[in-house]
């Protein structure tokens, strides 16, 4: 995609400005210590450039004017001039705190500069979490890895306001060109793992001879760092999976019992250890978790295996193995800065895992289950209505990221989507979903328009994780109910065929809605809200946790008061 | 090092090789004004280690002088 960006400092970044220019469309400005002015005046040469992308690096020191005693007014007088001035529509990327001077070197109460920087980084997340579009350039840990010796010149500082060195700025135009990549691609959900010379060092299964390599030193310790790191990555969000040739019994007591090991059983979403060919397992997977598989990366230390996976499943990602234990940290880390890395975690993410162990348990009472019907009853469904206020950045994931379980496949900026729930011809409807086994987290969200003649559900998604249990009869039928009682007496759905949608190209037929058109690419339905057929599905919908805080005509999932 | 510092310079301030000789003054080139100065002066140092103090630094006016101090 082509960005056009621009980078406002109160510093001097002319350097970096043009050599980002080689590469981009980039906002040339009124030179520098001027962000604010030309972020807050609609007549600036900025507003007049519509950067879509905009860098705020801030120099810390210069921004409270080297007053060590400052208490916090400066930064709230620059982030409420920033707040009023940042766009809903627009991206920003704002520094990190590097606190940095002359001074600082000789300043006793090394307190007081975490204190100030803390100070700063408290701010900068309240606004990350008030505005999606915003978020942390981490610039720090780019000096920081430099060494400030490096990354700052006193001499460029007195010549012409330069605080950086040219080398540092060529280092912050690799840390923002890193940043729009991130913003471009989509990340990877799974990791895929073997376990013999890749988690552990030697063979599982041959204790007697050589017991596995993982320890606190030499070798082993390398493998049980790289395990911190895949263990770090499973905490943000990575789904893990293992896929590998042993005897399941030998290397399942390793991963419960060895006293190394950083990673235990729970942590791995799945796994396949048996003696079948990998690109089955990874199939098998890909269906388990309902996946496709070309949001998979598989890290094996054989090269034989590597290739052939890479030739049976194209698709899926085979990152190269490391020659030496000691590289095996930071190849990890490289792989997920390059597939995994994204630039917001949310709640969903940090709680991946869990849920999708719960899913697995759930494919295994389905399997107990003698027939669906008795397995939907067991799993005890509860649908929540979310606000939809509160969940806007989950709301806009969702939106923009499902496509198998999406009826109309828009894409959704930001704030579109701000504007359609402030509209008073729109409903939007949050679903959360919970059952015996655990909360699968806010799953489903439904836009209605009504602006035409007839409502018509413009938008209706579904995360794959929650697909093939009649959820969306559920939600579908409380969207209708929410229109009944406005006083509606009739719903029109829409499904528009894309590459990947085909499992729910049925949905409005299963529903019982009458067929209005239909062409190759597109079909249109009608539901006389007197004629609904009765439909059955195991699932209480509950309103609790919004009714409390709206009357009960309007409720405030309709995003208004 | 004569023809690497000329290099240099041209590389610094985006113009085609040949245009600046060792007889070349800051007022003869447009695009040589004071930014690109602080940039040149940051380039001498971090590509060539050709360290210019702050004072002379901010004197400089000509590619003689910068010679000078990468050549003594």
């Amino acid at each position: 995609m082509k960005h056009k960006i621009a980078l406002l400092s109160n510093v001097n970044l002319s350097f970096a400005i043009r050599m980002l220019k080689r590469e981009f469309e980039i906002y040339e400005g009124e030179g520098y210590g001027n962000e604010l002015g030309e972020l807050l005046n609609p007549d600036s040469s900025y507003h007049a450039f519509a950067a879509d992308i905009t860098f705020i690096v801030m120099d810390l020191m210069e921004l409270i004017e080297h007053d060590l005693k400052e208490d916090g007014s400066r930064m709230d007088k620059w982030f409420g001039s920033v707040r009023a001035a940042v766009s809903r529509d627009r991206i920003y990327f704002i520094s990190d705190a590097c606190l940095w001077g002359a001074e600082t070197s000789v300043l006793q109460d090394g307190d007081r500069k975490r204190v100030l920087e803390g100070m700063w980084q408290e701010r900068l997340n309240a606004l990350c979490r008030e505005y999606p579009g915003v978020h942390v350039l981490p610039y720090r840990s780019v000096l920081e890895e430099m060494g400030f010796e490096r990354a700052f010149s006193l001499k460029m500082w007195y010549m012409g306001r330069m605080l950086h060195t040219n080398d540092a700025q060529k280092e912050l135009c690799g840390l923002i060109t890193d940043r729009m990549q991130l913003l471009d691609r989509t990340a990877k959900k799974v990791l895929l793992l073997d376990l013999d010379h890749t988690l552990w060092g030697g063979l599982a299964g041959e204790t007697d001879h050589t017991p596995i390599i993982l320890s606190d030193d030499h070798d082993g310790l390398a493998f049980k760092n790289l395990q911190r790191v895949i263990a770090q990555m499973q905490s943000q969000g990575v789904l893990l999976g293992i896929v590998s040739k042993n005897n399941e019994e030998d290397a399942l007591k390793i991963l419960a019992e060895h006293p190394h090991m950083v990673l235990r059983p729970e942590q791995f979403a799945a796994r396949k250890i048996n003696w079948e060919p990998k690109h089955r397992n990874i199939q098998e997977i890909a269906r388990e978790l309902n996946l496709g598989t070309d949001s998979f990366v598989f890290w094996d230390d054989s090269p034989a295996e590597r290739d052939l996976v890479k030739k049976m499943l194209p698709e899926v990602i085979v990152p190269d193995f490391p020659e030496q234990p000691e590289e095996l940290a930071p190849a990890m880390a490289d792989i997920y800065r390059q597939y995994f890395a994204k630039l917001k975690l949310t709640k969903e993410d940090l709680e991946k895992t869990g849920q999708y162990a719960a899913n697995t348990k759930r494919n295994q009472l389905q399997e107990e289950s003698t027939d669906f019907e008795s397995y939907l009853k067991q799993l005890k469904i509860e649908i929540i209505r979310e606000d939809v206020s509160a969940n806007q950045e989950r709301l806009l994931q969702l939106i923009n990221k499902t496509n198998q379980f999406n009826l109309t496949t828009r894409r959704l900026d930001a704030v579109t989507l701000q504007q359609l729930i402030a509209d008073k011809n729109t409903r939007v409807f949050l679903y959360r979903v919970t059952d015996c086994f655990g909360d699968n987290g806010i799953v489903a969200a439904g836009i209605v328009n009504l602006g035409g003649e007839e409502p018509v559900l413009d938008e209706l998604v579904m995360s794959c994780r929650v697909m093939g249990r009649r959820i969306e009869y559920a939600i579908v039928e409380d969207i209708e109910n929410a229109l009944k009682e406005e006083g509606y007496t009739v719903l029109r759905g829409l499904y528009y065929k894309t590459a990947r949608n085909k499992p729910v190209e049925k949905l409005y037929e299963s529903l019982g809605y009458q067929l209005l058109s239909i062409d190759e690419n597109k079909g249109e339905y009608r539901m006389v809200f007197s004629d609904r057929p009765k439909r059955v599905y195991y699932a209480n919908i509950v309103y609790d946790n919004i009714e409390s805080v709206n009357s009960k005509a309007v409720p405030n999932i309709f995003g208004k008061s | 090092m004569e023809d690497k510092i000329i290099a240099l310079i041209e590389a610094v301030l985006l113009v085609p090789a040949g245009i600046i000789t060792k007889d070349t003054r800051m007022e003869d080139v447009e695009e040589w004004d004071s930014l690109a100065h602080v940039m040149l002066i940051g380039e001498l140092e971090a590509k060539l280690n050709i360290s210019i103090p702050l004072t002379e630094a901010v004197d400089i006016t000509s590619v003689q002088e910068i010679l000078k101090w990468a050549l003594c």
